[in-house]
């Protein structure tokens, strides 16, 4: 086992609480999702406003409103990694979760993080299903052991660091429901921040599932059209999958090393609304608090945020009460929602969104909001309609919001050359 | 940094009140485990329930269609603020942090909203059901009742969840605009989670959990939950919350433990709280602190209460600041009397104890400690 208290002990006993505020790098990052298997892939979607919403084909949906999920390909996710029976064993979850540790792990090897803090809502969640159908039927119960010991939600985050670093360094796995990955980046920012930790890898997963859909489905959140977030005529969310990885290291010890910093986190904000276990408080007030705060964390105005990825679910209420909250902070700021492209991925969602925000700033794009035909009527949003575009992005927002009133909001900024 | 133990407040099967569990553990009182079956197996199990009078004067519009594990948090974070003096206001909600620790989940009504979906379609899906079958929804509910409206986390994990937690409401508490962290950590039982670890061959089909045991015959679910409120200053200090670790394979975690159990052992170690539950934890546990520590007296509270998963590691603790307090320590029941660790076989004094070590051992891959002192 690497020894993780060393590095830690310095620290412990000290308050340093936020007045001594280090710099945040994110300094490698990985992506698995519907728009593709790594950033270059990912930067390619975005940039050609791809829709990679297709019919489900993992399990019956036949009796379900929707139809369609952002899907990532088991084909792909198992090509290269080991055939031994182990790799067979684990769950697609923790396949994506090799897939994206191990290209930020390309891109710094060096990287030993101290700390890994990982979002997701629902784990191995098909494996449980396998296992009760396979107790309903009286089916071949052979595989339990096997579906029982990979469903756990830390699995997958054990998994890939054993598969890719060969250790795992402590693990705390965060299930706020859909804001579950934007709260662990957000909450590995204040641990390197607050000088804590020197190196934190964080992000989040989460691979689809018939209980996660259907429940969606029973719900009426989801839809059996597009996904039209913002839009007059959105009808619901569409779900999707993913997994995505950013390495977080003090600013100055990563340029001490010589490490190539690709972006800033620079805020995060968190809120609970308790208006209701599903729905937002209808006035936008969850969002926006969890927004300004983001804000004053960074010490920033909204005036300087360039770009907003919003949380952007294309329901009725969330869209509603997250359009009322921008427009009430910012005042015309390009907002777009990746999810209208990929789907809701729940708790990888604000990770791969951070991806997204990432390339935004080393790409100097716009990523688009597709499917769109016109802005609701009570909303005064500043849409990237359908198109990518050009622009100067120094600051993005990132914003997601979840079932029981949590709420959270990072901010990054572009590191000049 | 180190943080205090302002409240307490538990929910066990052996009842509620943390003092009143406490003075039964004392005299060496075993929860009675009930028998637990499902109309389509043939297989039953027992398990550790928490006794309803434990959840009388709980009412709350949140709690009104909410499963148990969000029930028994409810009650455990309320009888921690109540211990504590400390009264929630709008003055005061944005000064608290919430953090959950949850291994299993909603798992009776997961299972009865997947149940609905398997036996006549997803026509039949419950949208009642569903946003129970949500990880972080006890602590929703929990948030909405004390109106927090800041910082509310859930963690999951293994058996090492809670103190997973409580090291995280370390790093939460660096933000010094918070005065206050409710960690609570809640797990409900069901048959199906029984057969889970059963099949994992994890579990017995009845008591006693036998701790230390050559045999490892294996654990009995207990449920219920605990929870501890954190200050900045109190009597009883946690002085040292381990980042803890991962073994990937289980041989690996006896090393991993000595490891943790040097980091913390920085001074006289009075008394352990193990996680011992009659599976191959007990053989990594046993192995680390009789080498690193072999001084120290033993207890682990699982025979009695029964292995909680997601609620154990805050009941340790819980444990750990009473016989500090107290100044004694339960026995541990059905354990090996040849075993060379030094067991509590019988109810203990402990004049002079000053500090403790509390141990989670998760049977999926997690381990965590860290050092508790009276001031």
């Amino acid at each position: 086992m690497t020894n993780f208290l060393p590095s830690h002990t310095a620290q412990l006993g000290s308050t340093t609480g936020e007045k001594t505020l280090g710099r945040v790098a994110v300094v490698a990052a990985g992506v698995v999702s519907p728009l593709g298997f790594g950033l270059a892939e990912t930067l390619n979607s975005l940039r050609q406003a791809r829709d990679c919403v297709t019919a489900v084909t993992r399990f019956s949906v036949a009796q379900c409103r929707s139809k369609t999920a952002g899907q990532v390909s088991d084909d792909r996710l198992l090509a290269g990694l080991s055939k031994g029976l182990h790799a067979k064993r684990l769950h697609r979850a923790s396949h994506m979760m090799i897939h994206a540790l191990g290209e930020a792990m390309t891109q710094a090897p060096q990287f030993t993080p101290e700390l890994i803090v990982i979002g997701t809502t629902s784990g191995g969640m098909s494996y449980g299903e396998q296992y009760y159908r396979s107790l309903r039927q009286s089916a071949d119960l052979r595989r339990a052991p096997t579906w029982i010991a990979n469903y756990p939600a830390q699995k997958p985050v054990i998994d890939a660091q054993q598969e890719v670093l060969g250790v795992s360094a402590p693990c705390q796995v965060i299930a706020n429901a859909c804001a579950s990955g934007t709260n662990a980046i957000g909450h590995a920012f204040k641990c390197v921040r607050s000088g804590r930790y020197r190196r934190v890898l964080t992000g989040g997963y989460d691979a689809l599932s018939e209980l996660v859909f259907t429940g969606f489905d029973s719900l009426q959140a989801s839809t059996p059209e597009k996904c039209r977030p913002f839009d007059r005529h959105r009808t619901g969310m569409v779900l999707g999958e993913g997994a995505a990885i950013l390495a977080l290291e003090n600013l100055d010890l990563a340029r001490k090393r010589g490490a190539t910093v690709l972006a800033e986190i620079v805020g995060y904000g968190i809120s609970t609304d308790n208006f209701h276990i599903t729905q937002p408080d209808p006035s936008g007030i969850g969002a926006q608090q969890a927004m300004e705060r983001a804000l004053q964390s960074a010490r920033m105005s909204a005036g300087e945020v360039d770009y907003v990825n919003a949380h952007g679910t294309a329901t009725v209420f969330n869209d509603a009460a997250e359009g009322m909250a921008i427009s009430a902070l910012f005042n015309g700021v390009p907002v777009s929602s990746s999810k209208s492209m990929m789907g809701h991925s729940l708790g990888a969602a604000g990770a791969v969104e951070a991806v997204v925000c990432l390339l935004a700033l080393t790409g100097q794009f716009l990523p688009p909001n597709i499917n769109f035909d016109a802005l609701d009527d009570d909303l005064d949003l500043n849409i990237v309609a359908n198109k990518s575009r050009p622009a100067a992005v120094r600051m993005a927002l990132s914003n997601s919001f979840g079932f029981g009133g949590t709420n959270a909001s990072i901010l990054m900024r572009r590191v000049e050359a | 940094m180190s943080l205090a133990i302002a409240g307490m407040g538990w929910v066990t099967p052996l009842g509620k009140g943390v003092d009143s569990v406490w003075e039964r553990l004392l005299h060496g009182d075993e929860a009675s485990a009930a028998a637990i079956s499902e109309q389509f197996a043939e297989r039953s199990y027992s398990a550790f329930r928490v006794p309803g009078s434990a959840l009388t004067g709980l009412a709350h519009p949140r709690l009104r269609r909410a499963s148990g594990i969000s029930r028994f948090a409810a009650a455990a974070g309320l009888d921690a603020l109540r211990s504590s003096g400390v009264k929630l206001d709008s003055q005061n909600a944005e000064q608290i942090a919430l953090i959950f620790a949850i291994s299993n989940g909603g798992v009776v009504y997961t299972k009865r909203f997947y149940s609905d979906v398997v036996e006549t379609g997803a026509q039949s899906a419950s949208p009642l059901l569903f946003p129970e079958t949500v990880f972080n929804a006890p602590a929703s509910h929990l948030a909405a009742i004390l109106r927090v409206c800041g910082a509310t986390y859930t963690i999951v994990g293994d058996g090492a969840v809670g103190l997973v937690a409580l090291k995280m409401a370390e790093d939460v508490m660096t933000d010094e605009s918070l005065d206050y962290c409710l960690v609570v950590g809640t797990e409900e039982v069901d048959w199906l989670l029984c057969d889970a670890y059963w099949r994992w061959r994890l579990l017995r089909l009845a008591p006693p959990i036998e701790p230390f045991s050559k045999q490892k015959r294996g654990m009995i679910l207990g449920e219920g939950a605990g929870a501890i409120l954190l200050a900045r200053t109190g009597s009883i200090a946690i002085e040292c919350a381990h980042p803890g670790g991962c073994y990937g394979k289980r041989t690996e975690a006896e090393k991993i433990l000595k490891e943790m159990l040097r980091d913390l052992d920085q001074s006289e170690t009075d008394f352990v709280i193990s996680s011992a539950n009659g599976t191959f934890i007990d053989q990594a546990e046993e192995g680390a602190l009789e080498t690193v520590i072999p001084d120290a007296i033993i207890y682990t509270p699982k025979p009695a209460l029964g292995e909680s998963v997601g609620a154990s590691g805050l009941w340790q603790v819980i444990l750990g600041a009473q016989a500090l307090r107290h100044r004694e320590i339960p026995p541990v029941l059905h354990a090996n009397p040849n075993i060379s660790l030094r067991l509590s076989f019988s109810r203990t004094p402990l004049p002079r104890a000053r500090q403790a070590i509390v141990l989670s051992s998760g049977v999926n891959q997690q381990l965590a400690g860290l050092r508790l002192g009276i001031r």
